[in-house]
């Protein structure tokens, strides 16, 4: 392909990613999400639906019917990610990272990748805090969940909500 | 491009004793998925770093389990309470079982 090609198709892609953006900020389609979310266990009012059998085994898996709860970690992703090849992640955390109380564990899941649950950081109190970033790949918009597990059973969450104009995983 | 498995791991020039400092680690991997086809319609296998672990002397304090979605030349950063001098290794394992290290030495700037 050539770099012209390549630039009119990337245009096109941002148009059609911002007109897909209008569209969802319409709002139909997230109060459906919120109505769905609030009947999950633990969960908040604006918290992402659970998309499939995949995301819903991956979280029974890791955290059982223990509540998830939103707060103490904060997932940073840019609203649009140009190439889902490479698509900047930085996950933080206000959490303690003391002997008696730390987060033992930091998940990150992406909804409909091929491999949802993408990655795991198990951390020790050694790292003083929680502040971990990275680059992942993303097939399509979708959203992000980041969760910190601690040494005494709590689960905390973040989500956002990435566009992707490429899809980085074939 | 590097090559495959050469890494390298960033920490700050000046460090003081109990700082928590972030530590930059990168490795040339191509983190191949499995699902993308060569020009020549050849698939792709599966090539990618699954197991990361990093230690401070010789405590484990961190692992990091990784699959292909990680990107292409993985970069990590994560943080440090640098408590002692002591080298910092990492180990990066990929599912064909090649095993990449490197380290960076946590010292202390004299007072």
């Amino acid at each position: 392909m050539s770099h012209a090609d390549n630039n009119s198709r990337r245009r096109f892609l941002r148009a059609a990613a911002l007109a897909t953006a209008g569209l969802l900020g319409s709002g139909a389609l997230s109060t459906g999400e919120r109505l769905l979310a609030a009947t999950a266990p633990g969960a908040d009012p604006g918290d992402p639906e659970v998309p499939n059998e995949e995301v819903a085994r991956i979280l029974k898996g890791l955290f059982g019917d223990r509540p998830i709860r939103r707060g103490h970690i904060q997932l940073d992703m840019p609203a649009a990610a140009e190439d889902g090849r490479v698509v900047p992640v930085i996950i933080e955390s206000d959490l303690p990272m003391t002997p008696e109380r730390h987060v033992k564990a930091v998940h990150l899941i992406v909804d409909f990748n091929p491999d949802a649950h993408l990655a795991a950081f198990h951390l020790t109190p050694a790292v003083g805090i929680v502040s971990l970033s990275t680059r992942i790949k993303m097939k399509r918009t979708t959203w992000v969940r980041a969760f910190a597990e601690t040494n005494t059973g709590d689960v905390w969450a973040d989500y956002t909500r990435v566009q992707v104009l490429l899809n980085g995983c074939g | 491009m590097s090559a495959l498995g050469e890494a390298r791991i960033r920490v700050p020039d000046r460090i003081t004793r109990g700082e928590v400092i972030v530590v930059n680690a990168l490795i040339s991997h191509p983190m191949d998925t499995g699902f993308f086809r060569t020009v020549e319609g050849q698939p792709i296998p599966a090539y990618f770093v699954k197991d990361v672990v990093v230690r401070y002397g010789d405590q484990e304090v961190a692992r990091f389990e990784w699959t292909s979605g990680v990107s292409r030349d993985p970069v990590i950063s994560f943080t440090l309470r640098a408590d002692r001098e002591a080298p910092l290794s990492m180990v990066w394992t990929d599912n064909k079982g090649g095993v990449f290290k490197q380290s960076a030495n946590i010292a202390f700037v004299s007072a």
